[in-house]
């Protein structure tokens, strides 16, 4: 187990209760920070673009327009480009038990695994949510 | 030494080109069958079912038998009909003169007499096998009802694919011949009890048997009835209660005197338009209360008068871009597309038993664009037993065009309150894979006690690797080596039960397009194992399952550990870091590949799939099958007597797949401080899972254990060793060891009355 690196370390890692809850959620589904947006300004404009890109690919999906293999190709081209923008902004992953607070830097293997993971769930949730209203044109 | 090195990396890049090889040469097979069908006829001359393509007209065309090959399952037949009758069936006729036709399809039919029936499943029944895909199946009965011919013409059991040779399938299958429709007929032992007679299974494909009988049977069954080989058997007529009452259409649905049956376009393999392909309320009629608040009274007394006894009428109201009438119907034709089933019995409908229905006379009933009132004129359907309307769909297959039969059905059962006596005692028939479940009820307990030891056993870690060192591990390695054995012997090649990434990716395809819990619980080993690895690689990553349970991953590293005892240790070798890192890679390109060929075809990724050894080793046995198989398994075994794990470590796509999710195990190996500059451990991995500066990828850790041995090991770990030599030099004692891998510190107290 790599010993927690403070530095590494999310600056919201010692609150407490509802609050880190929250802070949680919002770092799982925002992968810029301030830090590296004054560092790679260019990359994460055009990481922006995609991730606007990414949310009409699913507000199409939601309005029946679009079909499940588009999404698919959308959304894991989206995972490929916050798997790098992560790396660049915030690079930690949880370490230990989901309820815990340590983090521990990530290597590019972690974090490969964190958002491919993290978004595989996202991904199922919106999908199942979407076909079982009816919405997704299914191509199987 | 440096020429087994090569020889591992030869062998290593053989094995995946053995494998390439074989994959290739199987799809070649395919690819000259494929050819050899289209010239040819759909069927013949086709070895292998699997996936075989089958013509877009074969559930349409009137003329079935000018697209499967009839004749296989009545050889002696001259002439076959249209299809006829709902569900379809042709007729089989031989010629009472004899002699050669020149076109069967001419001849007099006085000349012909009938000798029995074709049908193919996909006509009368809906019954996925393992794949989720139906084994589209044709068969034949005399007119006695005995069933003369079965053949397969398609199926998409993966198992039947690379595992069982075909041949089982059409062993298994050739056992429905000689039996009649009405046999009941059970896999494996008959029961001394019901009449039951048994058949033999297919070892390793249980799933695909079960319902392969059921298809068989229901089919020969349905016919059998439709022909009036079977005749219909009464059952006991409802009595209604005298409730009086009329209720509003909301009180109607609450309480389920109304059903509710909705199909969209997917379900029937259409884009979605926004609209259902079909909405129906339906209801039972006959009893008072219902009939007189849909119908009101006096239309309600009018239909009464018309129905006899043993009569029944049901209403359906609907809305959505298809009819229930069916655009097909005419005058003196059936319904097509609806009917009422009641257990194995089915009730279609001709227009002399339609009524219309202009209206519903209960408050807050929807608009509706088609409705009806159908009359069921049978002493076999009762009102007091549940029955189902089934809507009779097509679905069509998107990238192949053809339509197979779909039903889409919704149980109604009347309240009991409507019944005098209240609603009788029914016993369902079973779900097959509770069937399964209890047939093997005595592996699953002890599989479960298998799986629950594990993990007690490697839960209390800390007190076992407490009571090992580097020299004795029998603490850790006699549990782990008797968890071995079973996973080998009793898993693997007892119970079949290797998991494999076929299994991760169905499930990929399951969450997106369709979970079937009933197909994953069709296999109860396969099931408890992934709940088994799902729940440990969250808790202490894939090494729980990898190191200590994976039949194959146990079976290859007790023959490096066996060789190590019989003398090849001198010829066993760690590949080196650098080579290590490069490779390690490897596993995961394969499962990411997989997983991306699976999206456009699984048979394709099912074939790709045999990099897994599993299968040739566990479910077929290594000289059951073509000689790339062999030599590819072979190959992995025999290095892995020289080194560890070669197979895990750098081809397993099913290791990739879990050792991604370990990222996140909640509890990983303890470290301390000096383990950045130690290599001790790091030296004693087996599994390289150590790096220069100490840390634990869990995600190639085995959790073998070694290093929480040496962690504690105050002989072996280089910093306790220090400190115990140090404390006995000083004479000081030696305290516990604490959870921090640490003597306990001793802290001097001050003395009493001393100035603090
Ligand atoms: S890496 Fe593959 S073969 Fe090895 S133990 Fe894990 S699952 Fe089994
Ligand atoms: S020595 Fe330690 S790190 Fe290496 S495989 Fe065993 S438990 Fe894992």
């Amino acid at each position: 187990m790599k010993p927690t690196i403070h530095d590494n370390n999310p600056s919201y890692a010692e609150a407490t209760g509802i609050k880190w809850l929250v802070y949680e959620m919002v770092d799982h589904l925002w992968p810029w920070s301030k830090e590296g947006w004054r560092h790679h300004k260019a990359i994460q404009t055009a990481g922006l673009a995609l991730a606007v890109a990414a949310t009409v690919a699913w507000g199409l999906a939601a309005s029946g327009k679009l079909g499940a293999s588009a999404v698919i190709g959308w959304w894991l081209g989206w995972s490929i480009y916050e798997i790098v923008i992560r790396l660049q902004c915030k690079p930690y992953i949880k370490d230990g038990p989901w309820w815990g607070h340590h983090y521990r830097p990530a290597g590019r293997m972690d974090m490969i695994c964190y958002v491919m993971f993290k978004n595989l769930l996202i991904g199922a949730v919106l999908f199942i949510v979407l076909r079982n209203l009816g919405l997704l044109q299914m191509v199987n | 030494m440096v020429l087994i090195r090569r020889y591992f990396i030869f062998a290593l890049c053989f094995s995946v080109s053995v494998l390439g090889f074989s994959v290739a040469a199987l799809a070649d097979s395919e690819k000259s069958t494929d050819h050899a069908v289209q010239e040819h006829h759909p069927s013949e001359g086709h070895p292998g079912s699997y996936e075989a393509p089958l013509p877009v007209e074969l559930s349409t065309n009137p003329d079935l038998c000018a697209y499967v090959p009839c004749h296989d399952v009545f050889p002696n037949a001259d002439y076959f009909s249209p299809r006829k009758g709902r569900p379809s069936y042709v007729e089989a006729y031989r010629n009472k003169k004899h002699g050669q036709l020149e076109n069967g399809h001419h001849e007099d039919a006085d000349s012909r007499e009938l000798i029995g029936y074709a049908f193919l499943s996909t006509d009368i029944v809906d019954i996925p096998a393992y794949s989720g895909k139906p084994v589209v199946t044709l068969m034949g009965m005399d007119v006695t009802g005995k069933i003369v011919g079965v053949k397969v013409l398609r199926h998409s059991e993966p198992i039947l694919l690379v595992g069982i040779p075909e041949g089982e399938l059409t062993k298994f299958i050739k056992q429905f011949v000689g039996k009649y429709a009405w046999d009941k007929l059970e896999i494996g032992k008959a029961r001394a009890e019901g009449g039951y007679i048994g058949i033999d299974a297919i070892s390793g494909a249980t799933v695909t048997v079960i319902s392969e009988n059921q298809v068989v049977m229901r089919c020969a069954y349905e016919i059998a009835k439709q022909v009036g080989i079977i005749k219909a058997v009464p059952r006991p007529q409802a009595k209604f209660t005298s409730v009086l009452a009329q209720y509003s259409w909301d009180a109607l649905l609450a309480e389920g005197s109304i059903q509710h049956l909705m199909v969209s376009p997917s379900d029937v393999g259409m884009n979605n338009t926004g609209k259902p392909y079909i909405d129906l309320y339906f209801g039972y009629l006959n009893a008072p209360a219902i009939g007189r608040s849909i119908l009101g009274e006096r239309n309600y007394d009018g239909l009464m008068a018309e129905l006899k006894p043993n009569e029944h009428a049901i209403f359906i109201i609907a809305n959505g871009a298809a009819s229930f009438k069916g655009s097909g119907f005419v005058r003196g034709g059936i319904y097509d597309r609806i009917q009422v089933s009641q257990d194995m019995d089915s009730f279609t409908f001709r227009d002399t038993d339609y009524r219309n229905l202009y209206s519903i006379k209960a408050t807050g009933a929807p608009e509706f664009s088609e409705s009806a009132i159908f009359i069921i004129r049978s002493t076999s359907y009762s009102a007091a037993y549940p029955w189902s309307l089934v809507f009779l769909g097509n679905k069509m297959d998107k990238q192949t065009g053809t339509k197979t039969f779909a039903n889409f059905d919704r149980e109604y059962w009347l309240q009991g309150r409507y019944l005098e006596g209240g609603r009788p005692v029914v016993v369902k028939a079973e779900p097959v894979w509770l069937k399964i479940w209890k047939s093997r009820i005595w592996q699953i307990v002890a599989f479960t006690a298998i799986l629950i030891f594990t993990a007690v056993i490697y839960a209390n870690r800390d007190w076992l690797v407490r009571r090992s060192s580097r020299k004795d591990k029998r603490w850790v390695s006699i549990p782990k080596y008797a968890i071995w054995l079973a996973s080998i012997g009793f898993i693997g090649f007892g119970l079949m039960a290797q998991p494999s990434i076929t299994q991760v990716l169905t499930w990929f395809h399951s969450m997106l397009f369709q979970w079937k819990w009933e197909l994953f619980l069709s296999d109860p080993f396969i099931f408890i194992f992934w709940l088994f690895i799902i729940i440990s690689v969250f808790v202490w990553g894939r090494g729980l399952f990898c190191g200590w349970m994976c039949p194959f991953g146990s079976l290859s590293e007790l023959f490096y550990k066996i060789a190590g005892k019989i003398g090849l240790k001198r010829f066993q070798f760690t590949p080196n870091s650098v080579l290590h890192e490069r490779l390690k890679w490897l596993k995961y390109g394969i499962f990411w590949g997989l997983l991306a060929v699976s999206f456009f075809s699984m048979g394709l990724a099912e074939k790709l799939a045999e990099i897994e050894p599993f299968k040739t080793t566990f479910l077929v046995g290594l000289f059951n099958r073509s000689w790339p198989y062999t030599l590819f398994t072979a190959s992995l075994l025999g290095l892995s007597l020289f080194t560890e794990r070669p197979f895990c470590k750098y081809l397993c796509p099913l290791g990739a797949a879990l050792a991604m999710p370990t990222t996140f195990r909640w509890f990983g190996l303890k470290r301390k401080q000096e383990c950045t500059t130690c290599s001790a451990c790091a030296a004693g991995c087996g599994s390289l899972a150590i790096d220069k500066q100490g840390v634990i990828d869990h995600r190639e850790c085995m959790l073998c254990l070694d290093c929480m041995i040496l962690y504690y090991d105050d002989h072996a770990c280089p910093p306790l060793s220090k400190e115990r030599k140090l404390r006995v030099k000083s004479g000081l004692p030696l305290t516990p060891i604490n959870a921090a891998g640490y003597y306990i510190p001793i802290y001097p107290v001050p003395l009493k009355g001393t100035d603090e």
